[in-house]
């Protein structure tokens, strides 16, 4: 029965991803994904007085605001609650009286709680994208039935413009984004939380660095308007910098909705920000909680 | 279950040793702190129980704690089986069950074997038979597939103990073992921890329970406030050097008497007589079963 002790096992991390799941899954997390559905499904009813323009337009914009709130809702509020939970069941030292390494913990919950938030993202996104097909195939029916007499160029031209209304090639670089942007925030929240007393104080805080986030780079601009850029404001702002990631910078959702272009720079820049955040944050809390007293 | 004792204490050096340990914990804005532990050394053999007692907050758990490599020593050395117990392979060899475990409410019995199963490196055919055989342990097999939101207190120990035993450690650690179980369920957790002492498994428990320390431990260390104040094998620590107990069954009052006048003629003084009793738990555990069977006949 005895096993080979491994110092890094992908078994171990594995288990603990998969129970993450579970736990998150099993705990009704995915309801906030009703409430999302029901959103996009009352605000596609309640735009039928419009313009196809302005339908499409909303349509994008409600759904991708909601996507973006929902999966910073669930990375925060689902993060928030693992470490302390654990600690206050004590399933914590069953977990780490077994040879798991902390650091095999840490990997296995965020890891968790990123395939949740895929997930998550993907079915808002299917849900997003479907309602945005049949609202387009009825714009379309619609469009044939008035310019059934009209010449054929014409005709090619209004259904050129309702398809290109509908969608366009930023939504999914742009959804893919958001799902960054969830990440950092829960690898953030991990982080706080290997330090927070509770999980409340976890998402009190994190409510406090996501508006702060949003605000930080107006600013940080303000700011070096009216200070010089020397050495200590560089690392004055490097520390801010890094305590309150820079939100408004995953905000990606005016460009998508305006139609315009994001460009492959932007959108590289953008995923690499996160990753690097949420590479960061995760070091971070395993650092923390490498010297935690459980 | 086999009751061969695999391990009869043939390893060299102790299961346990705790050199020169203290703990102090800091308290914020403060300038005291809390002496948790102080300089406390004790080795525990291979095969042995040892029941660490003592009151609450008398540093039990820390002990437990730091041994488990959990929280680490302001001062001092702990080892497993020669290893530095801060070392995460250390743990290999270990099983745990804390005080009052609650787990995973949302996993089935057999989830969470299955979870601390692989945590502890088993898959497979090799780890399905151990939660069967785990299960049947610790009487399980029936609530398998049940949640453990809906165990009771008692089945939540026992799966508590048998996830402890998953990987089959050399060294089982408890913390209260039968805080908040009833006398049958705590009668069981005595009986396994006495099976598992009998496979040649070395168990450290902590307990303020004394009776049933007494009932099951080799040896006891007791702590008060943080110190080892007493330490040494259970029947050696409790003797009376200079009382003797006899206990005689169908004795007649003629025997009675003439073995009071041989102690009155003597230098030894009789104490006490008295009819012997049972104890409240066998009453209450004879009770409880004879109410059962008549529920089950009904």
């Amino acid at each position: 029965m005895q096993t080979r002790y491994r110092p890094f096992s992908l078994w171990r991390i594995r288990a603990i991803t998969a129970n993450t799941l579970t736990e998150l899954t099993r705990l009704k997390v995915f309801y906030v994904l009703l409430v999302f559905a029901l959103v996009l499904i009352g605000s596609s009813i309640f735009m039928a007085q419009f313009s196809f323009q302005q339908e499409f337009q909303i349509l994008k914009d409600i759904s991708l605001g909601a996507i973006s709130l929902f999966t910073s809702l669930l990375a925060i509020v689902a993060t928030a609650r693992l470490l302390p939970q654990d600690i206050e069941d004590r399933t914590l030292y069953t977990i780490l009286a077994k040879p798991v390494p902390r650091f095999e913990y840490v990997l296995g919950r965020i890891t968790g709680v990123l395939l949740l938030l895929a997930i998550s993202t993907l079915v808002m996104a299917a849900a997003f994208v479907l309602v945005l097909y049949l609202r387009e195939q009825a714009v379309v029916h619609t469009t044939l039935r008035q310019m059934s007499g009209a010449p054929p160029d014409q005709m090619a031209d209004a259904l050129r413009v309702v398809r290109s209304s509908a969608f366009n090639i930023n939504i999914f670089p742009g959804i893919t984004v958001i799902y960054l942007k969830a990440c950092l925030l829960a690898a953030l929240t991990l982080f706080v939380s290997t330090f927070a007393t509770s999980n409340i104080f976890t998402i009190v805080v994190m409510a406090f660095i996501y508006f702060i986030g949003h605000l930080q780079a107006t600013a940080r601009e303000y700011w070096l308007q009216e200070h010089s850029g020397g050495v200590i404001t560089r690392v004055f702002l490097a520390i801010v910098t890094l305590l309150f990631p820079d939100l408004q910078a995953f905000n990606l959702v005016d460009d998508i909705v305006a139609g315009t272009a994001i460009s492959l720079a932007v959108f590289a820049k953008t995923a690499v920000l996160g990753l690097f955040y949420t590479t960061i944050y995760t070091l971070l809390a395993t650092f923390v909680f490498y010297g935690k007293e459980l | 279950m086999t009751s061969s004792p695999r391990r009869s204490g043939a390893e060299a050096g102790p299961a346990v040793a705790v050199r020169g340990l203290t703990k102090v914990f800091p308290v914020p804005f403060h300038r005291q702190s809390i002496v948790a532990v102080k300089d406390l050394s004790l080795r525990i053999e291979p095969g042995e129980v040892y029941g660490l007692l003592g009151p609450n907050g008398s540093g039990k758990s820390t002990t437990l704690k730091i041994i488990l490599g959990l929280v680490s020593p302001t001062r001092g050395r702990t080892e497993i089986f020669g290893r530095d117990s801060r070392l995460v392979e250390s743990r290999e060899a270990v099983g745990f069950l804390p005080e009052n475990p609650y787990f995973y409410k949302y996993l089935t019995g057999n989830e969470t074997l299955r979870f601390f199963g692989h945590l502890s490196g088993l898959r497979g055919v090799a780890l399905k038979n151990r939660i069967n055989e785990l299960l049947d342990l610790v009487g399980l097999s029936r609530a398998r597939n049940r949640r453990l939101g809906t165990y009771s207190k008692g089945m939540l120990q026992r799966i508590g103990l048998a996830q402890a035993l998953i990987h089959d450690p050399r060294l089982v650690v408890l913390d209260e073992p039968t805080a908040g179980v009833d006398p049958a369920g705590s009668r069981d957790i005595r009986d396994l921890i006495l099976d598992l002492k009998r496979r040649g498994i070395t168990v450290l428990l902590s307990s303020h329970l004394l009776a049933q320390a007494q009932e099951i431990c080799d040896r006891v260390g007791i702590l008060a406030d943080g110190v080892l104040v007493r330490e040494g094998h259970l029947q050696e620590l409790i003797a009376i050097e200079n009382q003797t107990e006899l206990i005689i069954t169908d004795a007649s009052d003629e025997l009675i008497r003439e073995i009071e006048s041989a102690v009155s003629r003597s230098k030894a003084k009789l104490i006490e007589r008295r009819k012997s009793t049972t104890t409240l738990e066998r009453l209450f555990l004879e009770a409880t079963k004879n109410d059962k069977r008549m529920t089950k006949s009904e």
